[in-house]
């Protein structure tokens, strides 16, 4: 993958470099097909046709592409492409790449674009992302006794773990009361609550052969793209399906999990997605947070790379992103962040919790 | 205040109601039927957005509102002070756009009359905030 934060070079630069990188890992030339994740390239950067697009521009282009696009989790999306194709003996590997580049655009701009992934209707009254999200934190406040020392104290763990990791896009680290005391975007969430915007592009190779990391469970859920349509709004039904299915196809449940990259756009998020995924009892996580549990050196380290917050979130790179930082945890190549782990799980929101993944990942002995 | 009737659309295979209207049900492939609801409800959560999108001014003040029937709304309001989750709203469209307001004592002695007779429970416990709001001595929101 590639260095995440603000990039001068173009998306598909990006691609390419991430790319290349994975191809050159797994000691391969030529992939029998190609799955590229973008999310919103034609609003960011003027260009369609990503599939072929990416191709042509590293040398594939008479490689099979698709492009798939689930919103924010498009990563995740893409890797059940490619792990379906092979799973189907379509292919024997598949190169797949994920990216987005923003930082050249003004903020509302950026946000804008974003927020075409909610609810047509319920965009009419101004709500983004973050003030989805700060609905759902008050809720959470509310009925589930979340904090805001609890959720402010997950930014600071990932920009802890972030200065560790030298593709993250945030190397500083936060205090406690610097999270507490910033600005308000979406009361009750604060600025260092939100994941920054970034570029970046992350790639990962799947094969039929016998590799270092096998991907033993995925699973997708879904839910209404309107939230007024849910009657649920402090946890996420389309995470706790995801994690239902991939729980099932693998065989074992959340007990053996040792290790996980959750999706923590905004950091209550982090809390509500450890309960849904079963790594967490209901209502704990928050707790367990402040207790050190999921730092780097507890019972259960949790966004190791630095997550959405701090590693930064460049939409349809972040899915295959969170999956790769396990991959390297699993095969001991994290240098300066290494934990023991055999089993490992990704988590990745799409949308407002609209098109969900889950991803379990066992190291083989 | 007078209580508006708000356009919703209900499923006929699962009775579910929508609002604003939707030709589809989110969970059948069937065509939904018109219906309204009244515009009275509870705040399900709001937020108050520092910065919002182009085309509104800060502060913007949003809430979901769960209406009597189980119809979940966003929608505008002036202000977001004496409001908490749970707080009893009316709620009204004015070109389209939903627009809640927190309910004055006297709205809600008006609803408990309407009420009187309809609900025990849902009575006892206007009465119950009622009187606790008096008791604490706070403003009630202007409704």
């Amino acid at each position: 993958m590639t260095r995440f934060g603000r990039r001068d070079e173009s998306l598909p630069d990006l691609i390419a470099e991430a790319g290349l990188a994975a191809l050159r890992d797994a000691g391969l030339e030529r992939p029998d097909a190609l799955v590229v994740a973008a999310m919103n390239p034609e609003e960011f950067t003027g260009a369609g046709n990503y599939g072929s697009l990416i191709g042509t521009h590293f040398g594939l282009a008479q490689v099979p592409s698709v492009r798939v696009e689930t919103a924010t989790s498009s990563g995740v999306a893409a890797v059940y492409a490619g792990f379906a194709a092979i799973g189907a003996g379509l292919h024997r590997s598949v190169l797949v790449v994920g990216g987005e580049k923003m930082s050249h655009l003004p903020t509302p701009r950026v946000s804008e674009i974003i927020g075409r992934s909610i609810d047509p209707h319920e965009r009419t009254y101004g709500t983004t992302m973050p003030a989805l999200a700060g609905l759902i934190t008050r809720a959470a406040m509310h009925s589930r006794g979340l904090t805001l020392r609890e959720m402010s104290q997950v930014s600071v763990k990932n920009h802890d773990n972030a200065a560790r990791n030298p593709f993250a896009h945030f190397r500083e680290r936060v205090t406690l009361e610097a999270v507490m005391e910033s600005r308000l975007v979406a009361d009750p969430l604060r600025l260092y609550h939100c994941c920054p915007i970034s570029d970046g592009a992350a790639a990962l190779v799947l094969t039929d052969e016998r590799a270092p990391v096998r991907i033993a469970g995925i699973g997708q859920g879904t839910d209404t793209m309107a939230v007024r349509y849910r009657s649920e709004l402090t946890s996420f039904l389309a995470t706790q399906a995801a994690a239902q299915v991939a729980y099932g196809m693998a065989g074992f449940g959340p007990e053996r999990v040792e290790l996980a990259e959750i999706h923590d756009a905004f950091s209550p998020f982090e809390l509500i997605s450890l309960e849904d995924t079963g790594l967490m009892p209901t209502g704990k996580a928050g707790r367990a947070t402040l207790d050190g549990e999921t730092a780097l050196d507890g019972r259960l380290p949790v966004n190791t790379s630095g997550g959405l917050k701090a590693r930064g979130h460049p939409l349809a790179a972040t899915g295959i992103a969170q999956i790769v930082e396990l991959c390297w945890q699993l095969r001991g190549m994290a240098e300066g962040r290494q934990v023991s782990a055999r089993v490992a799980l990704a988590q990745s929101i799409g949308g407002l919790a609209t098109n969900n993944w889950v991803t379990l990942l066992e190291a083989r002995p | 205040m007078i209580v508006q009737a708000i356009g919703a659309s209900r499923c006929p295979r699962c009775e579910r109601i929508v609002v604003p209207g939707a030709r589809y049900c989110p969970d059948h492939p069937v065509a939904m039927e018109p219906a309204t609801v009244p515009g009275i409800g509870e705040i399900v959560s709001f937020t108050t957005l520092h910065s919002p999108p182009e085309g509104f001014k800060a502060p913007l003040h949003i809430a979901l509102i769960e209406l009597e029937g189980g119809a979940r709304l966003f929608c505008h309001g002036q202000e977001t002070r004496g409001i908490r989750i749970g707080s009893r709203v009316g709620v009204e469209s004015l070109d389209g756009v939903f627009y809640f307001s927190h309910m004055s004592y006297a709205d809600r002695a008006r609803l408990f009359w309407r009420r009187a007779g309809a609900g025990g429970e849902k009575v006892a416990s206007i009465t119950k905030s009622l009187a606790k709001g008096l008791f604490q001595g706070r403003s009630g929101g202007e409704g």
